[in-house]
């Protein structure tokens, strides 16, 4: 049941309790085709999902969620094929670092 | 020899026969009970619809005429033994199942019958430190096996797209293709031998020679390489020996960015041929891939428009050797116009590709709106010189499929290296397929176009499958013609090994070793 403390917007956002966890921050386009919201979340343009799948309303609490599990299993992922990453960065700076003439000494 | 052809126009057979009676099934039944416990002959409905299918997109709207009759869960070799014999006197098919991750159909139970599901066969038998291998259960994830061969420091590197969830025993039944075979070797290579039940029930070892953990043999025909990619029609293997290898001190997984396809195959092909003992592979994203990833990778969607294409390497070994092939591959990188694309997208999508069944899948109709997708994947093999034309020509199938309907969306190509020296690619097409929508129109288009796609492949010297196997409908038809007289050679073996096509018949054209189709014989 819906109550004036709780947004109003899709039926879906209704049984949560905390009305701040639906007020995600303004979207921001970035493509033809996606918005950011918070920090690397990237959704699909709404208007791209309004006939064969509908957006889901989720709780910012949920979406924060979904995106720092993505990054707790790309890094278990690292840590189980090898015990440490070497960065591409680094090896650039190497390379720069060796084609870098050395100045002469004073 | 006498040869059949399939009944009717491709894409119109059906895919199996009825179930069996009540009478045969509670024989059956009757006849596991001595064999196996209550809770290993599954009957519900919902543990036999569950192993009816596996990734690869079908008209879902069929999915009840290939469900099993039953399923069995065995614990060892001899209990697989006793049911594979029990079926052989009935004449009842059997499908062997292992995680079911398949893209050809080969877990699928097309003439229903006993799915023999070997997840319960997940022990670690024996740990060798000595020789670096391990004996295990088939019915292991390569996932679940290198977290406990870590704790010894050891590594099992046969790596798929979907590591965590497919098991041992399928990667034997599919001679599996790794991610970092490059520097590893495939499932051919990492697998030292194995126990095998046959057709008949007799239970066969296959090495080479008759040794466990012998990595090379000459004695005798090189067998373990016949009863490996065999898709489930010789028999099942139930307990391996695999090789292993340090556990990786450290990864390097450089992502680069090109402006324009040619000069990212260029650059792909240079990396593998350069010789560096670390490279375990590189990948080559073309344009259609970029432009897909652009829709909804989060990685992808901020690139620059003049991002065409992408080209990824992967090294593993010691910190000290992985930073001296580095530099050199990051300098042949730069030499064909790369741009570095940065630490976070290299090392994100890197670990993501391990683990490629996780992935929500949506595509787009032609006006853009999302729909829900699932995926098929193209895997032909194909030398590095043809990657270009070969892409070509798959892309204009794929246009001409989606110009007809939304049914099918092209979601871009890859090419993996197969092997260090960069001779050939798993030259891989993804196709967004609405499967709620692949009605039976839809889906005699699509059978056609595999067909197309293969025949492709072939014309340009390579082969239909780096990876996955040739059983589906399309690129079946065109095995005989790819393996010429080697097919006949499948035939004469099917029909030595299994005299009554117990063994998962209905794949590989197989029935024609027998004269006819002999699905209702079988039933």
């Amino acid at each position: 049941m819906r109550t004036d403390d709780q947004p109003t917007g899709p039926s879906a956002s209704a049984p949560y309790r905390f009305a701040e966890q639906h007020t995600p921050p303004a979207p921001v386009r970035v493509s033809e085709v996606a918005q950011t919201t918070f920090e690397h979340v990237y959704e699909v343009d709404p208007r791209l999902m309004e006939v064969h799948v509908l957006q889901q309303v989720f709780p910012n609490w949920d979406t924060l969620r979904i995106m720092r599990s993505r990054a707790d299993h790309l890094a278990w992922m690292h840590t189980h094929f090898a015990e440490k990453v070497i960065t591409g960065s680094e090896i650039l700076a190497e390379i720069e670092r060796e084609s870098t003439p050395v100045p002469p000494p004073l | 020899m006498t040869i059949t052809e399939p009944a009717g126009p491709i894409g119109t057979a059906p895919f199996t026969t009825e179930p069996l009676s009540d009478d045969r099934l509670t024989a059956l039944v009757r006849a596991l009970r001595p064999v196996l416990a209550d809770d290993q002959i599954l009957l519900a409905k919902t543990d036999r619809y569950n192993r009816a299918r596996v990734p690869a997109p079908f008209p879902v709207h069929r999915w009840a005429e290939r469900v099993p009759d039953v399923v069995v869960m065995p614990t060892s070799t001899e209990q697989v033994a006793a049911v594979v014999r029990i079926a052989n006197e009935m004449r009842i098919p059997v499908v062997p199942r292992d995680g079911g991750t398949g893209l050809t159909d080969g877990a699928v139970p097309h003439r229903r019958g006993i799915v023999v599901d070997v997840k319960k066969m997940n022990q670690i038998h024996e740990l060798d430190l000595v020789n670096r291998t391990v004996t295990v259960g088939t019915g292991i994830s390569m996932m679940k096996l290198n977290e406990r061969l870590a704790k010894h420091g050891l590594f099992y590197p046969d790596d798929p797209a979907s590591y965590p969830c497919s098991l041992v025993g399928g990667r034997i039944g599919t001679s599996g293709w790794s991610l970092i075979g490059s520097r590893y070797g495939h499932t051919r290579d990492l697998v030292l031998s194995f126990d095998h039940v046959l057709p008949t029930g007799d239970v066969l070892h296959v090495g080479d020679g008759i040794g466990r953990k012998i990595s090379k043999s000459s004695s005798g025909y090189s067998l373990k390489h016949l009863f490996m990619g065999h898709q489930g029609t010789l028999g099942i293997a139930t307990k391996a020996t695999l090789k292993l290898f340090p556990k990786p001190e450290a990864e390097l997984s450089p992502f680069w960015a090109f402006d324009n396809y040619e000069d990212a195959h260029a650059c792909t092909g240079a990396l593998a041929r350069a010789g560096v003992a670390t490279f375990a592979g590189a990948v080559l994203f073309d344009e259609h891939k970029v432009a897909y990833l652009r829709r909804d990778d989060e990685a992808y969607i901020p690139q620059p428009a003049d991002v065409r294409a992408l080209v990824c390497s992967v090294m593993y070994g010691y910190e000290d050797e992985v930073r001296a092939g580095g530099k050199r591959l990051f300098r042949i990188a730069k030499e064909h116009g790369a741009r570095y694309l940065g630490d976070e997208i290299s090392e994100g999508d890197w670990a993501a590709r391990h683990d490629r069944y996780a992935t929500p899948l949506h595509g787009r109709t032609k006006d853009g709106q999302v729909i829900p997708m699932s995926w098929h994947c193209e895997d032909a093999a194909v030398n590095f010189s043809a990657v270009p034309a070969v892409s070509r020509a798959w892309h204009e199938i794929l246009a001409d499929l989606r110009r007809k309907t939304d049914v099918f969306d092209d979601w871009g190509m890859f090419a993996y290296t197969s092997a260090a020296t960069g001779v050939d690619y798993l030259t891989e097409i993804d196709v967004g397929i609405w499967e709620q929508r692949l009605d039976d129109k839809a889906w005699a288009a699509w059978v056609k176009a595999k067909r197309d796609i293969g025949a492709v492949a072939l014309a340009h010297g390579g082969s239909m499958s780096a990876c996955h196997g040739s059983c589906r409908e399309g690129e079946v038809d065109l095995v005989p013609e790819e393996l010429g007289r080697g097919f006949d050679v499948m035939l004469d073996v099917k029909r030595s090994l299994d005299p009554n096509n117990i063994m998962n018949p209905g794949k590989y054209l197989l029935d024609r070793a027998y004269g006819r189709d002999t699905t209702d014989e079988n039933r």
